[in-house]
């Protein structure tokens, strides 16, 4: 049934979705990792990166969570001496993340997550009617 | 004869096969929203010709004058869809645009199921089953 197929589409874009919000919660609670020696490099902010494949059983373009990548921006330096991974200037490097465009980011995800769940909807509810032509 | 045979019955089985096959697209387009690269696809119109009750179109659309006439419909797009036309709809997925098609194709859809129902219902009436 070619109704089951659209409903396994949009399962896996409801996968890749979810990969996507695991990564950003990762970089949100990682937002203030510093390095544990001193002068060392700091938690470096994660990117999803997605891919379409094909799936052969299904004969359909899946969506898929492809490499995550790290985001090669400059760290945030603060000058503060007293800092366990301060270097020997006393600078700290924190973390490249923004928590706002982690915000953003999320929203985004929620967003397509949501879109997803309306087309599993969509497909149930055309898998209905067909259904109650049988009642008629 | 098969309840197939009448033209009514097999125009509205090409239909909802059309709608399933459409929903199935959109479905790709809508889980590939964020994907980079992916280009959005849609099923051509189904048109149907007076005298025959199949699908008849199943060329390439011409959307701009310059554009090349297709010759023939044996293209590899369209016998991988089971005799569909797909094309492109754009170069990014726009999820709004996507949700109302979905929208669209489910009460398509619904149209196309209560038509044949309410079909079925007079072969009922004619058969005094009813």
């Amino acid at each position: 049934m070619d109704f089951m197929k659209s409903i396994a589409i949009a399962a896996s874009g409801l996968r890749a979705q979810a990969g996507r919000m695991r990564i950003i919660s990762e970089n949100i609670a990682n937002a203030d990792s510093t390095a544990q020696t001193a002068g060392g490099e700091p938690y470096r902010r994660k990117m999803a990166t997605f891919t379409s494949e094909m799936d052969r059983a299904l004969d359909a373009q899946l969506v898929g969570l492809g490499r995550v990548k790290t985001d090669p921006s400059e760290f945030r330096v603060k000058h503060e001496p007293g800092h366990p991974s301060a270097d020997a200037n006393g600078n700290v490097k924190y973390p490249n993340v923004n928590s706002l465009v982690e915000m953003t980011d999320l929203r985004e995800a929620q967003r397509s997550y949501e879109a997803n769940i309306n087309v599993i909807g969509a497909s149930r509810r055309m898998i209905q009617r067909t259904i109650e032509i049988l009642k008629s | 004869m098969a309840i197939t045979d009448l033209p009514l019955f097999s125009m509205l089985r090409t239909r909802m096969q059309w709608h399933q096959e459409r929903q199935r697209l959109l479905a790709e387009n809508v889980s590939n929203s964020d994907t980079q690269g992916y280009r959005p696809r849609d099923l051509a119109p189904l048109q149907f010709d007076r005298t025959m009750p199949t699908l008849t179109s199943i060329g390439l659309d011409r959307t701009d004058a310059g554009h090349i006439a297709s010759l023939n419909a044996s293209s590899s797009q369209t016998s991988r869809l089971g005799g569909y036309d797909v094309r492109p709809t754009g170069i990014a997925v726009n999820l709004e645009d996507e949700m109302i098609k979905v929208a669209a194709n489910q009460m398509d859809y619904q149209a196309a199921t209560t038509l044949y129902t309410k079909s079925l219902g007079l072969i009922k009436i004619a058969i005094g089953k009813r």
